[in-house]
């Protein structure tokens, strides 16, 4: 097997095919297409939640995890921003607690940019959106103080979480908030699963802008996402049978993935 | 390459350490600077195309410089020397966020100081960690001490010493350990035999469990290594749960949530992301 520090021509046709599928389902949705989205729970509990902080008149708490600034917490924060929205239109104040201070800048202009959408401006407190620690459990613990200090009724756990996210999902479920969690990282999905309400898991994770905001060009780009996963299967099954029939030196699915640049 | 020669004539190396500082001082000025004229500058729709046009280049970069051709030994393009600098500079970038973060703490804990705000204590105590961490730490960097250090420590370096080593790191380890218990109440919570789903869990868990201790391989140590039916082990039974059907339902996630980041990332790059990060779509 050759290096991956770069492709190979096999890889570039790969990336160009599931690129050229996804920009054009973006284009196909954009020009009207009607298209289909599967009901993913954990993305539809994310009402519920934020009513049950609005009718309990308790905080909610946000955490967009540990991440610095990579595309698992950009899109933490497309979730922070519509939630954000949902609970300033319902005056629920929600405090998003942060690990990164290269995300801090980012999430205070996107909470922001939030309230203004939601037409309450006012409501907006800067020391809502905190920098807690760069240190893993020193965050962590300051994240479950906040949940503890504040009495929230709703906990959030969107992002990369590695071993604290059992800290903060098992302290926030004794504390009795309803807490919904979406993690990429699949280390940590049983303990979010065995602690949380409702948790997003996998692919769903970057649907969640496409679900929650139902906008056009997002919703192709969850199509074009589906139809990429299912040629990925395909090679999969592809690889499997040949893996299966075919001598490793015979076998050009493996030369092809291995293969010179 | 006659851009690299330019850099390097615009940007000659620092001839003595205060020629260093110097040129620091100026580079942080004149970013700052330019980051003050360019919010001044231009309106929300031209802060909007700005971030649009150096997130467009940023991913061309690396899109770039991965899927460009590479030649010669080590395998190189012609953007695979920019890697590093470029690297460099985003985490430079990011530093400079640290003030950023350490402000937010200022004012947060300020705030509960000076209003008396219940537990304003714990404000009290944020202040005096992070000035004593500061003080002691700067000091202790910049007495110089030889190695191997003395037997006889300066009293700053054993301030220091207890306050990271004495506090601070088994703080860390103590709050690392509970996670044990952690794991103990969410398992008991997960395996309570509830449900068809739950049954399976709890019997998968059992035979992993069993078999990664020597009381599981003594359980069932009467069936013959070399027999047909050692497969029955609980050894080798937990280490077939673990790699024929977790591993290949953990790829199954990790490859849903790679095309999910590859289209994720084509949003972002080509900026359509819209109503999320940059605007409403229109």
């Amino acid at each position: 097997m050759g290096s991956l520090e770069h492709a190979n021509w096999f890889m570039r046709l790969l990336f160009l095919s599931l690129c050229t599928i996804i920009v054009a389902s973006v284009l196909l949705a954009q020009r009207g297409r009607e298209m289909f989205i599967r009901r993913i729970p954990g993305l539809t509990a994310i009402e519920e939640a934020v009513g049950r902080a609005t009718e309990m008149g308790r905080p909610i708490f946000f955490s967009p995890g540990l991440d610095s600034i990579n595309i698992v917490t950009l899109q933490a924060l497309a979730i922070l921003s519509y939630i954000v929205r949902l609970a300033a239109s319902r005056a629920t104040r929600i405090i998003v607690g942060l690990r990164s201070p290269t995300v801090f800048p980012i999430a205070e202009e996107s909470v922001r940019e939030a309230y203004d959408a939601a037409g309450r401006p006012e409501n907006f407190r800067p020391e809502d959106v905190r920098f807690i620690s760069d240190e893993q459990f020193a965050y962590a613990l300051g994240a479950v103080g906040i949940m503890a200090r504040e009495e929230t009724a709703t906990n959030f756990l969107f992002g990369a979480f590695y071993a604290e996210s059992l800290i903060l999902a098992e302290n926030g479920r004794a504390l009795g908030a309803l807490q919904v969690a979406g993690c990429p990282e699949p280390t940590q999905i049983p303990f979010l699963i065995a602690t949380c309400d409702y948790v997003v898991i996998g692919d769903e994770y970057y649907a969640a802008s496409a679900y929650l905001t139902r906008e056009p060009t997002l919703t192709g780009s969850l199509v074009g996402q589906d139809i990429c996963k299912a040629i990925v299967i395909a090679l999969i099954l592809l690889g499997v049978g040949l893996a299966t029939i075919l001598a490793p030196d015979r076998n050009f699915l493996l030369t092809w993935l291995g293969g010179g640049g | 390459m006659w851009f690299s020669r330019l850099l390097q004539r615009l940007f000659p190396p620092a001839p003595t350490p205060a020629a260093l500082y110097l040129y620091l001082a100026f580079a942080l000025a004149g970013s700052i600077v330019l980051i003050v004229a360019l919010h001044r500058l231009l309106g929300p729709r031209g802060r909007r195309w700005l971030i649009v046009f150096v997130t467009f280049i940023a991913g061309l970069f690396f899109g770039l410089e991965y899927f460009y051709p590479v030649h010669g030994d080590p395998e190189k393009n012609f953007l695979t020397d920019w890697i590093e600098p470029v690297s460099v500079m985003l985490t430079v970038v990011g530093a400079l966020t640290v003030g950023l973060g350490i402000y937010s703490l200022f004012q947060v804990h300020g705030r509960a100081l000076a209003q008396r705000r219940p537990g304003w204590h714990n404000s009290l105590a944020f202040f005096l960690a992070t000035f004593a961490m500061l003080v002691f730490g700067l000091w202790e960097h910049y007495l110089h001490l030889p190695q191997p250090p003395p037997d006889v420590l300066p009293w700053p370096k054993v301030v220091y010493e207890i306050l990271f080593n004495g506090l601070f790191a088994p703080l860390q380890a103590a709050t690392f350990s509970l996670l044990a218990f952690y794991i103990a109440s969410a398992a008991y919570r997960a395996f309570r035999v509830r449900t068809g789903e739950a049954t399976l869990m709890m019997a998968a868990a059992f035979i992993v469990m069993l078999g990664q201790v020597p009381f599981g391989a003594w359980l069932t140590s009467f069936i013959p290594a070399d027999s047909p039916a050692a497969f029955f082990r609980l050894e080798m039974l937990g280490e077939w749960v673990l790699r024929w059907l977790n591993t290949p339902a953990q790829r199954g996630i990790i490859f849903g949530i790679a095309v999910g980041a590859l289209a994720m990332s084509l949003r972002i790059w080509l900026s359509l992301e819209r109503g999320t990060f940059f605007s409403e779509q229109s």
